[in-house]
């Protein structure tokens, strides 16, 4: 069991994929960590060594990657803060519609979650006339 | 595709000799504007904006986070639209 910043427990698979595991880290991030590092990505990760995992880690805390807790911690600021200012796309996500300017007459179903009808609730006072 | 560094964020040019005249005169009114392309640049905090949405104008008041933003942003073109009876019991319930 190989362990690299805390909780990440990647075992079989060749290090340059293990990596990725690490919340923030994909493939070119994980290609430039191993480059810094200078070790062969294909090694399987539970094949490494304790000077080269830590160098692995060593690599990582110096090329300033944001990456896990604080990454999410990041993107949970930023998601608060257009919230709070009200802009455009704060209120998109408050009201859980697409951002980015996609249609929302059809499809937008990743963002909406599945489909609900909504019945119309009628206005108790229409029959009276008063509205 | 961002906007090249080199130019610096743009700010209409009406827009921004009418905050010049606001700074100088310390004045709070709101300033009326259609310029909702223009970017908020840290001169604009504390002021208010009235951002037109093609309809009326929006009161935006510019907080410090707004910076980087566009006018824009905070007047909504459009109205989101909900099902059934918007009556005061309605919204309480």
């Amino acid at each position: 069991m190989a362990r690299i910043i805390g909780v990440e427990i990647p075992p079989n698979k060749r290090i340059d994929i293990a990596l990725r595991y690490v919340y923030g880290i994909g493939p070119s991030n994980a290609k430039e960590i191993l480059a810094a590092a200078n070790i062969d990505p294909s090694i399987r990760a539970k094949d490494l060594t304790e000077a080269q995992l830590s160098q692995i880690v060593h690599a990582i805390q110096e090329g300033k990657y944001v990456i896990e807790g604080d990454l999410r911690r990041e993107i949970g600021l930023n998601l608060k803060r257009m919230q709070a200012i009200k802009c455009y796309r704060g209120v998109r996500h408050l009201r859980g519609l697409p951002v980015r300017g996609q249609r929302t007459q059809t499809n937008a179903r990743t963002r909406k979650g599945p489909r609900r009808t909504v019945g119309v609730q009628r206005n108790p006072n229409a029959k009276t006339g008063i509205h | 595709m961002g906007r090249s560094i080199k130019k610096g964020p743009f700010v209409e040019a009406h827009l921004f000799d009418k905050i010049a005249k606001a700074k100088e005169a310390k004045s709070k009114a709101p300033i009326k504007t259609w310029s909702r392309r223009s970017m908020i640049t840290p001169d604009f905090v504390g002021l208010t904006f009235n951002v037109h949405n093609g309809k009326v104008f929006n009161p935006v008041f510019v907080t410090e986070n707004m910076v980087g933003h566009r006018l824009g942003e905070f007047s909504l073109t459009r109205t989101f639209k909900k099902h059934g009876a918007h009556t005061a019991k309605a919204e309480a319930k």
